[in-house]
């Protein structure tokens, strides 16, 4: 089931209405990639969320009917037929962490909260391989997903002011790494000293929607050898 | 090399062009000049591509000057203009000479003015645009907005100044701006009541407004919308958060949100909003893409033949 609808007055948004799960996302990436072949020029800028593709047009370069007619086509998609498909074909990308309570200010209250010890929380959370649903809400920021369900936690009641750059959160079934300094409502449960986005010349990040992503434990000295600071 | 000398860069001075496009994945915001008829009668005026990048000035404040000769037009918001302490017009080709001041106070009306210097601002193009994302560092000059003793380069100019006045003049809005606006999103999974409710009643342009979007203020819109999954945003999507006051998202909005919006307002009348100042009494309305198509058309036709 899917719908398709405007986006504003030069957008189109496409909606399939249920559960985000890998396949769904690989479907919304290829017919990313085929709008960008067919609306060419037209085409100002296009964006995969957890459920939505959006397509934005230049100003005057939307042909309504025809736009949707090909859209509404194209989310008639193979891919969807296998909802069982969750396998992970997407690039795989390793992240360094660093787990630990100086780095952390919520690892030792979650391994309390869940009854089990710190290093099991580090043996599950580095022992999942994540798929990347959406990009968030900085570049860089990508929610990955499923966190293991012994791992799950509601967010905190009061976001945090400032969460650095480079913490390693949880909230609910999703995990993500914090590319910048930002307020967040996030369980800290480590530290990334990788930059997630690099601005300068030619910006770019290092996560990407549809990316499989592991998490793999370092040590303090590791840590500074990547250049984090303690 | 030929420089502009930014002695005082007022508070929220960026460069900017037309904006970046492709970006969005990214999580860039497209950025770019928030009144984009300001930006296209300064081009016009010195002959600019429309790709060539201005200072965007808010409450314009500004003092500079150049390091060899040059041509400069200010468009945009009303500003009062003295070159070396003499009034000047906006809207008109100036020569300033080297070491001339360029100096730019707030007018009484509007927000965005632009200081267009002939042959461009030629701070490296990224990701394809020269426009600033200040937040993101990206763009413009080392990523970040003015600071006085900044010293840009500018480019050499290519064409001839235009003899006529471009003028797209800005207009001072009136008791009320329109917001039309075209329904999709979470239009139809809002409660009715709460779409109700933006329409039939005004708000008003709170302080909480700048490159990134105008939050408004009037009656508590519930949409009934708990938990969303993140999203692209677009340019005038209208962004209700849990406290129930509408935001309209900007050039610097995030890419990707995940509050509800119930829909997103026409290029035409962001344009105007953009320059609203607090206090300005707003109003929403419904307007379908057909008719925003016919809004846009009118509009582009007035800019061509003002611009002619």
């Amino acid at each position: 089931m899917f719908e398709v609808g405007p986006a504003g007055e030069d957008g189109l948004r496409l909606v399939f209405l249920e559960a985000p799960h890998p396949a769904l996302t690989r479907c919304l990436l290829r017919i990313q990639s085929e709008a960008e072949g067919y609306f060419g020029e037209n085409l100002a800028d296009s964006v995969v969320g957890y459920t939505t593709l959006t397509l934005l047009f230049h100003p005057f370069r939307l042909e309504r009917d025809r736009a949707e007619a090909w859209l509404t086509e194209q989310a008639d998609c193979p891919a969807l037929a296998d909802p069982d498909d969750d396998s992970l074909t997407g690039t795989l990308v390793t992240l360094p962490v660093l787990y630990h309570p100086s780095v952390a200010p919520d690892l030792e209250w979650l391994a309390d909260q869940k009854d089990i010890s710190v290093d099991q929380i580090i043996a599950l959370h580095a022992g999942t391989t994540y798929f990347a649903y959406a990009t968030g809400f900085a570049p860089g920021f990508c929610y990955l997903g499923d966190l293991p369900a012994e791992l799950a936690t509601p967010r905190l009641a009061n976001p945090r002011k400032a969460v650095p750059a480079g913490a390693v959160g949880l909230a609910d079934r999703q995990t993500a790494v914090y590319p910048g300094i930002s307020p967040g409502g996030w369980r800290l449960i480590g530290s990334c000293p990788r930059p997630l986005f690099q601005s300068g010349d030619h910006p770019t990040a290092c996560l990407a929607v549809g990316n499989s992503v592991r998490f793999e434990p370092i040590t303090t000295q590791e840590y500074r050898n990547f250049g984090g600071e303690l | 090399m030929r420089q502009l000398v930014i002695h005082q860069s007022g508070p929220a001075a960026s460069i900017q062009d037309s904006g970046r496009t492709g970006c969005l994945q990214l999580g860039l915001p497209p950025s770019g000049a928030m009144d984009v008829n300001g930006l296209a009668s300064g081009q016009y005026l010195l002959g600019h591509s429309a790709d060539e990048a201005a200072i965007e000035m808010a409450y314009g404040n500004l003092l500079a000057s150049p390091t060899e000769p040059c041509q400069i037009a200010v468009t945009g918001a009303t500003v009062d203009l003295r070159i070396d302490g003499i009034s000047a017009r906006m809207h008109t080709v100036l020569r300033v000479e080297a070491g001339q001041e360029i100096h730019i106070t707030p007018g009484a009306t509007g927000i965005y003015s632009y200081l267009h210097v002939g042959g461009g601002i030629d701070t490296p193009e990224i990701l394809g645009s020269r426009s600033t994302s200040a937040r993101e560092g990206v763009g413009g000059f080392d990523g970040r907005r003015l600071m006085n003793g900044d010293r840009l380069p500018l480019g050499k100019p290519t064409q001839l100044p235009s003899s006529r006045n471009g003028d797209l003049t800005y207009i001072p809005p009136g008791d009320l701006i329109r917001l039309r606006f075209v329904p999709g999103f979470q239009y139809a999974s809002m409660q009715p009541d709460a779409t109700a409710a933006l329409c039939e009643n005004d708000f008003v342009v709170t302080p909480k407004a700048n490159r990134m979007g105008v939050q408004l203020e009037g009656s508590r819109i519930d949409t009934g919308i708990e938990t969303l999954l993140s999203e692209a945003t677009t340019h005038g999507a209208i962004q209700i958060p849990p406290g129930g006051h509408p935001i309209v998202l900007l050039n610097d909005r995030q890419a990707v949100g995940g509050y509800p919006k119930p829909g997103a307002v026409i290029r035409s009348d962001c344009r105007r909003l953009a320059q609203a100042r607090p206090g300005q009494r707003v109003r929403f309305s419904l307007c379908s893409p057909q008719e925003a198509d016919r809004i846009s058309w009118l509009e582009q036709h007035y800019q061509d033949t003002r611009l002619l």
